[in-house]
């Protein structure tokens, strides 16, 4: 039976919520293609005895006392999970290729899946998406979403898909999946804990981890701009949709004066941001030739930027309310 | 810097190089962040020596601005002029064999000009066998050890690179709203597929077609544009 296998991130003691929903997408995908859904998560225990084992093969191991653990495994059981697999890796576990590349690279050549799966948001997805789909040749699908009720297929913005009759092998990162129906909570699940081969690439050292400046923003990020500033419908309706989209809120001087966005988030157009998505309302005065994909909302028709993914002109409060009614609603 | 300077510095300078690669087509939206690279990777080569290089891929004008921006930061330059639309995994078969037949030990990645190269990182390092480093938004090169400070998230992680590796770099140049139109550039070293030891064919494997990209003007649209970023509920 095919495999397709979610990779889960811990967040503290939890699964992260960004791989949960590409656990819900999984569970939509193995229900519709007739495969197995594997839920997968890398941990670490220095006392078990995988720490000092030489062994060069993936080999089932006693399970490691982790907190959290079990109550982790029962949230992926109730999330959809058909099994789950406990990678016990050698070294601590953080969202780097060079820390956990080879603990994940164990778990693909073990189960050889058909789809893997990552939340898009998840802490390891930008490092270990695009590796797995180079590391098994697969098609790679970016912010992808499960559609379809029998049928169910992936797919991405640009037209990429996964569908049930494709050959080959496909990555895709999860960005929106239907709800999945209830599971009970005493629901069985198949634990399988492997003891993964290989250390730590010790060509990448983690030195030091600190809070990023809003500058750096790699996720999503609403811009509000200074025309609009002191309008408290709009800086109401911009706060909106940045919690939707767990976006940081900035603006520039205008709108830290009006206390819409605080200091710290101040940006102006020398500001050079590359995030994923930027969201501007009304003339927001700042470069993205480095973000994925803009909107605007609520500019002048003849303000310009070039390869823009979508534009709502005329009032920027009409377009804030409808947009996070539907995004609400959805 | 001269044109005969450029070329020879691809020519003499033996030992491990710093490829830069500066993707398929030009940016998107502003040459800031192909400033930014190029200055970046200059920093591996202080005393010009032709220790870093600049490489792009595709139609001639490309090619022109990549070289000529390149002379601008004193980083000499490579190109190799195709139509071919590829996946991520066959601009990294290219990027790959070029890094081998220049003798480059550590490639940059301009992530930022083009929102899909950020994924040839893990894919070029895959094939190399490299370590790979996404996000980085700082970079200090020091002897043997690349100092590099990496997006996570919300978190900044600094750490430290040593051996080969492959780093997407996100580092912007000045802002800049106009520049000259670049000429044909004479300084840079023009590849073919057969000297690196590429088959047109075989790479067509990986061919993708170009993607359309018509902005979207409704709010059902937007909202769809936008679904696919949404928190999850319990993280709101």
């Amino acid at each position: 039976m095919a495999a397709v296998l979610v990779h889960v991130d811990l967040v503290g003691e939890r699964p992260d919520a960004s791989s949960l929903v590409a656990l819900a997408a999984g569970r939509h995908v193995a229900s519709s293609w007739g495969a197995t859904l594997y839920a997968a998560v890398v941990v670490h225990d220095p006392k078990h005895a995988n720490v000092t084992s030489q062994h060069d093969d993936v080999a089932a191991t006693t399970m490691p006392s982790v907190p959290g653990l079990a109550e982790a495994e029962s949230t992926l059981a109730r999330a959809g999970a058909d099994k789950v697999v406990i990678a016990v890796s050698r070294g601590p576990v953080a969202p780097l290729w060079s820390v956990v590349g080879n603990a994940w690279r164990g778990v693909v050549d073990h189960l050889r899946p058909r789809l893997v799966l990552f939340g898009a948001d998840a802490p390891s997805a930008a490092e270990l998406g695009p590796r797995t789909a180079a590391r098994i040749g697969a098609r790679l699908l970016l912010r992808a979403r499960a559609t379809g009720i029998d049928d169910v297929e992936l797919r991405d913005r640009d037209g990429g898909y996964a569908r049930v009759g494709d050959g080959g092998a496909a990555v895709a990162m999860i960005g929106r999946a239907p709800a999945i129906e209830a599971v009970p909570d005493d629901c069985d699940v198949d634990v399988v804990v492997l003891a993964m081969p290989g250390s730590r690439d010790d060509r990448i050292e983690l030195v030091t981890t600190s809070p990023a400046e809003i500058a750096h923003a790699t996720g999503a990020v609403v811009v509000l701009g200074d025309d609009l500033a002191t309008d408290a419908r709009v800086t109401a309706g911009a706060q909106r949709l940045a919690r939707l989209l767990n976006a940081d809120l900035v603006g520039g001087a205008a709108a830290a004066r009006s206390g819409a966005v605080g200091n710290g988030a101040v940006v102006d157009k020398t500001t050079p941001l590359s995030p994923e998505l930027v969201v501007t309302v009304g003339g927001a005065q700042i470069d993205v030739a480095g973000a994925t994909s803009v909107i605007k909302i609520g500019a002048s028709p003849s303000t310009r930027i070039a390869a823009v993914d979508g534009v709502l002109a005329g009032s920027a409060e009409t377009a804030l309310a409808e947009l996070a009614r539907k995004l609400e609603a959805s | 810097m001269t044109d005969n300077e450029a070329t020879a510095r691809l020519t003499i300078t033996p030992g491990s190089r710093v490829l830069l690669w500066l993707g398929n087509q030009g940016p998107a939206r502003s040459i800031r962040w192909l400033d930014g690279a190029l200055k970046t990777v200059a920093k591996f080569d202080p005393d010009k020596k032709g220790r870093a290089i600049a490489f792009a891929a595709g139609a001639a004008s490309w090619l022109d601005l990549a070289s000529d921006r390149a002379r601008h930061a004193g980083v000499a330059s490579a190109g190799l002029q195709t139509d071919l639309s590829l996946d991520y995994l066959g601009w990294a078969q290219i990027v790959a064999a070029v890094s081998r037949h220049l003798g480059a030990g550590t490639i940059l990645v301009d992530e930022a000009s083009r929102q899909e190269r950020w994924i040839e990182v893990a894919a070029i390092a895959e094939l190399l066998d490299a370590a790979q480093l996404t996000h980085v938004v700082k970079l200090a090169p020091d002897k043997d050890v690349i100092h590099a400070s990496r997006i996570a998230g919300r978190e900044l992680q600094t750490v430290r690179v040593r051996g080969n590796a492959v780093l997407g770099v996100r580092i912007a140049g000045a802002p800049m709203d106009e520049y000259p139109t670049p000429m044909p550039s004479k300084t840079m070293q023009r590849m073919k597929l057969e000297m690196l030891g590429l088959d047109p064919v075989v790479l067509g494997h990986r061919a993708q077609p170009p993607r359309s990209h018509e902005p979207k003007k409704t709010v059902e649209r937007i909202a769809e544009h936008l679904v696919v970023h949404l928190a999850p509920r319990e993280a709101r």
